[in-house]
């Protein structure tokens, strides 16, 4: 539950510790933590695998980056 | 928090673990420059990124399950007894310092009244967690894959460091207390298991191209931006005196704590709970620091690269006992450590055809390694806890502090939770053709195509004006 008046918060006979919102739904959001870092790897390894392809088709040589070196 | 003296304890403990984070961020600030200094102009911004996002993906997964291994793992599970329980069992029951407070859906995990220690310790912690991981991410830079360099740095960052710190350096673990291992600066606990690992993935990702002729014999590819290296290796060192400080409790009460009837003793504390101080401690770390630059500098002939490392390398060799050593000893200490670094690195790389970019395994794995042999003799006899001596734990007691032991530690730390995991998940990887970066992307270079676009952008504005 919120916390909705500090007074009465802390004039409680037992404070409760947990201040945050949404106390009691911290499955939920462990759930959401997970599905956002698994998720990004695949996403990032996705766009990772084709970013690689993508440069081993074009087959620039070894010397070819530095044409691309930019200073200025 | 209902006096003003416990609260004024509470709040100082909440702040110092709280500056002690701040200082240790600057050890990945450094560990960034560092690599991107050592690497090639062509792989500098994905260098850079590798080891920037293991930022996130080590926090978030030390949140979700690193912390409550730490809590839950003491006991091996079923090499000893918990001190808290006396059962051999994960500790996930009611017990004092039980993991069930450390799950991630525990509301000890966020903003609680109630407790203002658990989040700063986590933090301190999760600091200890990046180094691991970063440690592995400069050997292995400019060919590994950013996919497969993450899940390695979740494995090493919140998986089996986190292990190896539950089994050797809670105050609860086995390894004290049947092998009389001590650690008070994480020799082998961080740095050990990290070049481990970091050898273990080495093995199965092969050298960068080039680095060996076709007879075989290596070839340097020294530095790129030696400045950068310079800077990000000072930084390393402010940020590891602060890793010292957070490896303490500053302030506890031991007469109480160790069963001591009617003695009060307030003392700083490492993280075994045995007494030291934050005074004694600094003069080791800058000791050992001298020590390592001084004999660095002479084997390396002073080669800069190798000087600077050589300062960590004597600081990691020193840490296992710099809570107890005369500062002389951590310099000599630091100095031995530095020899056996340099030398069994080139002799590996020639041996074993291994490309260290930064030699992270020699600095941190192979320093560490001796670092903790070097403790079991030198801090031969001293207990390993001060549990032994209280009513805490009841049954056998704590080992002392022996050679033999911190040898069978080292081994643990290097081999058994460094070396092997990190080449059986290497091996699992360049099983899945994703371990790797392809060959003519290395050689073009990791950026090509970011540069390609910054040359295009600068055209565009070049004819626009």
């Amino acid at each position: 539950m919120a916390v909705t008046n500090w007074i009465d918060h802390l004039s409680a006979k037992e404070v409760a510790g947990a201040v945050y919102p949404g106390v009691g739904t911290e499955g939920v959001l462990v759930l959401i933590a997970v599905v956002i870092w698994i998720g990004w790897h695949a996403i990032t390894a996705k766009q990772e695998e084709d970013e690689l392809k993508k440069l081993v088709k074009r087959r620039p040589s070894s010397n070819a980056w530095k044409s691309n070196v930019t200073d200025g | 928090m209902t006096d003003q003296l416990g609260a004024l304890t509470t709040i100082f403990t909440e702040f110092y673990y709280w500056i002690t984070v701040v200082l240790m961020f600057l050890i990945h600030v450094g560990f960034c420059m560092y690599e991107v200094g050592a690497s090639r102009y062509k792989h500098h911004q994905h260098t850079l990124m590798k080891n920037t996002m293991l930022i996130p993906l080590v926090t978030v997964t030390w949140f979700l399950f690193g912390w409550w291994i730490y809590w839950a793992f003491p006991t091996g599970p079923g090499l000893a007894p918990s001190i808290m329980n006396e059962s051999a069992a994960l500790i996930t029951d009611e017990s004092a310092f039980s993991a069930k407070w450390y799950l991630p859906n525990s509301d000890l995990m966020a903003v609680n009244l109630g407790d203002h220690i658990s989040g700063v310790f986590w933090a301190a912690f999760l600091l200890f967690s990046w180094t691991a991981a970063s440690i592995v991410s400069g050997a292995v830079i400019e060919r590994i894959t950013t996919f497969a360099f993450g899940i390695l740095a979740i494995a090493i960052g919140s998986v089996f460091w986190t292990i190896d710190a539950a089994w050797g350096w809670h105050f609860d673990g086995w390894m004290l207390k049947l092998l009389g291992y001590h650690d008070a600066y994480a020799s082998g606990v961080i740095h050990a298991i990290a070049g481990g690992f970091a050898l273990g993935i080495l093995a199965v990702l092969g050298p960068r191209i080039g680095k060996f002729s076709s007879s075989g014999v290596p070839r340097n590819i020294g530095p790129r931006n030696p400045w950068l290296v310079t800077i990000g290796l000072f930084l390393i060192y402010t940020g590891f005196w602060g890793f010292y400080a957070a490896c303490n409790i500053p302030i506890f009460n031991l007469g109480p704590e160790y069963g001591m009837e009617g003695v009060t003793y307030w003392t700083a504390t490492n993280i075994y709970v045995t007494p030291t101080t934050l005074s004694g401690i600094t003069m080791n770390f800058l000791m050992s620091l001298s020590g390592g630059l001084l004999a660095g500098y002479v084997i390396a002939k002073g080669d800069p690269f190798w000087t600077y490392s050589s300062g960590l390398a004597g600081i990691i060799c020193a840490s296992a006992g710099n809570d107890l050593y005369h500062p002389i000893q951590a310099m000599i200490i630091a100095m031995i450590g530095v020899v056996i670094a340099y030398k069994l690195h080139y002799w590996v790389e020639r041996k074993f055809k291994i490309d260290d970019a930064v030699g992270a395994v020699a600095v941190h794995g192979y320093a560490g390694f001796a670092g903790l042999v070097i403790c079991g003799f030198v801090l031969n006899g001293y207990p390993s806890s001060g549990y032994s001596v209280g009513a805490m734990w009841d049954g056998t007691t704590y080992a002392a502090i022996n050679p033999l032991g911190m040898f069978i530690g080292a081994l643990i730390m290097f081999v058994v939770l460094g070396f092997i995991p990190g080449w059986i998940i290497a091996k699992v990887l360049h099983g899945m053709g994703r371990l790797r970066i392809p060959r003519e992307v290395e050689l073009a270079g990791l950026d090509f195509d970011i540069m390609e676009a910054a040359k295009d952008d600068e055209k565009t504005v070049a004819s626009s004006s």
